[in-house]
């Protein structure tokens, strides 16, 4: 038996009562990911996508905004290089979030980490970080949440596509456009630690809205999130005696 | 868009997409786990949130700041982020409600 006395930092689980706590913790944003599925499977099939390639588009990407963009570039000859481009940026800030969930997957095999990464997505993080907060511990959490939303994602691009009818004003009338948002501000009240959250904070604010007016598209959350960390850390070290 | 095409895309996309997902925690396997490390994986979340929350409230314009403004406070004050986020969205739709959507 080892001996105790260096005191390890707890290793992460990945269980099932983790992936339910996970799935409960998303009910609230599943009504515009359900709306927006929808409206995807509409402006895909505007834009002659069939109904089955959609639903296999949300089912293996499972990434709204890049989906949403490849529809504009959905024309024949394929335009590859816009399209992986576009693709890339608009989900490279996955490696932000996953890079941030070092200390969740520790001493879990390979093989559950990358698993539970094929369903990693802001909402999901952005539950899964606050929960940490609190003490959780377990990847599942990210994979109960993933699940649930995959699966709303995938439906509703179905029903879009083969129902069709709603718009996406229909979608603003109701506000539903604001619930992402809502939720990810109240996230970061539970997140937040204090005054030595001021500065990154700040500057990952003003370097997001920097990188929206100066920077191509869809690069403000990698940006920011940089920023805003590199900020936070530099002034620790320049604090240390 | 042939079929065949069509396909090609969507594999593409997936490929693509789950790079940056596996990419993340991939990379930061070669960086040595220091404090220094710790601390700045700990900023980058709240950094990272704050580069989505940001941009996306000034982009929803007079309705964002109301939706936004309305769920922290109400999360402050209840401590429950449900019905936080539940009266942020109610006090946009009554704002759209009155002042038409913009």
């Amino acid at each position: 038996m080892a001996p105790a006395s260096q005191p390890r930092p707890p290793g992460a689980t990945l269980t099932a009562a983790g992936c339910w706590r996970g799935a409960r913790a998303i009910l609230a944003v599943l009504p515009p990911v359900f709306v927006f599925g929808v409206a995807f499977g509409i402006a895909a099939r505007g834009v002659g996508i069939e109904g089955w390639v959609a639903a296999l588009m949300s089912m293996a990407a499972f990434a709204g905004a890049a989906q949403f963009a490849v529809l504009d570039l959905w024309t024949s000859p394929v335009p590859w290089l816009p399209l992986l481009v576009a693709t890339f940026a608009i989900n490279a800030r996955h490696i932000l979030l996953g890079a941030s969930l070092r200390g969740l997957c520790r001493g879990l095999p390979a093989w559950k980490v990358y698993g539970a990464m094929a369903l990693l997505s802001d909402l999901n993080w952005a539950a899964l970080i606050a929960a940490e907060r609190r003490g959780e511990r377990d990847l599942g959490y990210l994979v109960g949440g993933g699940a649930l939303m995959w699966v709303t994602w995938v439906s509703a691009t179905v029903i879009g596509a083969v129902a069709g009818g709603l718009t996406l004003d229909d979608v603003k009338t109701y506000a539903l456009d604001l619930v992402l948002v809502a939720f990810f501000a109240t996230t970061l009240v539970g997140l937040r630690r204090g005054r030595v959250d001021d500065l990154p904070w700040l500057v990952a604010g003003l370097a997001a809205l920097g990188a929206v007016w100066f920077l191509p598209p869809n690069w403000h959350v990698m940006v920011g999130g940089l920023a805003g960390g590199l900020a936070g850390l530099i002034r620790d070290e320049l604090k240390r005696p | 868009m042939s079929t065949t095409n069509a396909l090609l895309v969507v594999l593409a996309m997936a490929l693509v997409t789950y790079a940056t997902r596996a990419g993340g925690i991939f990379l930061v396997g070669f960086v040595p786990m220091s404090a220094r490390t710790e601390n700045f994986l700990r900023y980058l979340a709240g950094a990272v949130l704050v580069a989505l929350v940001v941009p996306a409230t000034v982009r929803g314009g007079p309705e964002g700041y109301v939706a936004v403004g309305v769920a922290i406070l109400a999360r402050l004050v209840l401590r429950k982020a449900l019905p936080a986020i539940a009266l942020g969205i109610l006090a946009a739709a009554l704002w759209r409600g009155y002042m038409g959507v913009s």
